[in-house]
């Protein structure tokens, strides 16, 4: 746990651009923030891990995040096919 | 859950997950979806480019550190922020996406705030920028609701069992912030020299702020 506020956001390039893509999208009025939350929140559920059970080939936190972002932009029709 | 522990049991939560051909695969899955947007422009490069920047570079724990030392040094200031913290905020000129609906709940001698998100993530990004991985993880998120005082003692903070802890999940509308304790021998400090104690943990509740 770093006691300091100066902890790496994004581990991966792809995450930082998955983060991006979503805040944009978001900001230009393609969808509510909620739209959004609501499918990473049933994505996190999915997985179904707590503490007991870790399980290391569930999504991580960003794969849940662009997994949310592709079902939203699908809702939105927006999904390139 | 913590690192700083030395006989903590390593947490598998905060190990990576994926092999280099998986993270491969992933950075693809994303630059497609990234391009096909462009192309149809439905968002630009510049656009994503400036929105990654903001978020690294100017949103982050420094403003909500702003926001607690203008309260610790401004008695009018700390009481709008208690009755109304999303406008006094925004005073400071902090606002924005998950910034909407801001609650500011103080620590006192009698009680300590802590802060989660049960189902996923929400956090206060306009004054705390993004969460760090540990608040993401499923141990922290289920278990500080459980057992406050054993997940606080954790991750170095120890409280008397006189103290009463009070958890907020912020899996509703609302983003939480915790006002912590100003650190006594502070007397003198400028409110500069105060937000500059203040840190992340300190504002999420999982720490104290020391002078």
């Amino acid at each position: 746990m770093p006691r300091k506020s100066g902890e790496l956001v994004f581990h991966h390039e792809w995450e930082r651009r998955a983060f991006a893509l979503a805040i944009a999208l978001c900001e230009q009025g393609h969808y509510d923030w909620d739209e959004f939350r609501e499918h990473l929140i049933a994505s996190i559920a999915a997985a179904g891990e707590t503490p007991e059970t870790p399980n290391p080939a569930a999504p991580g936190y960003y794969e849940h995040w662009l997994r949310s972002l592709e079902r939203t932009l699908a809702a939105k029709g927006l999904l390139p096919g | 859950m913590s690192d700083h522990a030395h006989n903590a049991p390593p947490n598998p939560y905060l190990e990576p997950r994926r092999t280099q051909a998986e993270t491969r695969a992933l950075e693809e899955r994303v630059a497609k979806l990234e391009q096909a947007l462009i192309e149809k422009g439905i968002v630009s490069r510049d656009t994503l480019d400036h929105v990654a920047e903001i978020y690294e570079n100017d949103i982050g724990p420094m403003n909500g550190a702003r926001v607690v030392a203008r309260a610790w040094t401004d008695p009018a200031y700390k009481q709008r922020l208690l009755e109304n913290a999303t406008a006094a905020i925004a005073e400071l000129g902090y606002s924005g996406l998950q910034g909407e609906h801001m609650v500011v709940v103080e620590n006192s001698a009698n009680v300590h705030n802590v802060v989660v998100c049960t189902l996923c993530s929400c956090y206060p990004w306009p004054v705390l920028g993004l969460p760090p991985t540990w608040y993401k993880s499923p141990p922290y998120r289920s278990r500080v609701v459980i057992d406050p005082r054993g997940v606080l003692a954790e991750l170095g903070l120890d409280l008397p069992a006189d103290i009463e802890v009070r958890v907020w999940d912020s899996s509703a509308e609302i983003r939480y912030l915790v006002l912590p304790e100003r650190p006594r021998g502070t007397e003198s400090s400028s409110e500069a020299e105060l937000a500059a104690l203040v840190t992340r943990d300190a504002m999420i509740g999982v720490a104290k702020v020391e002078a």
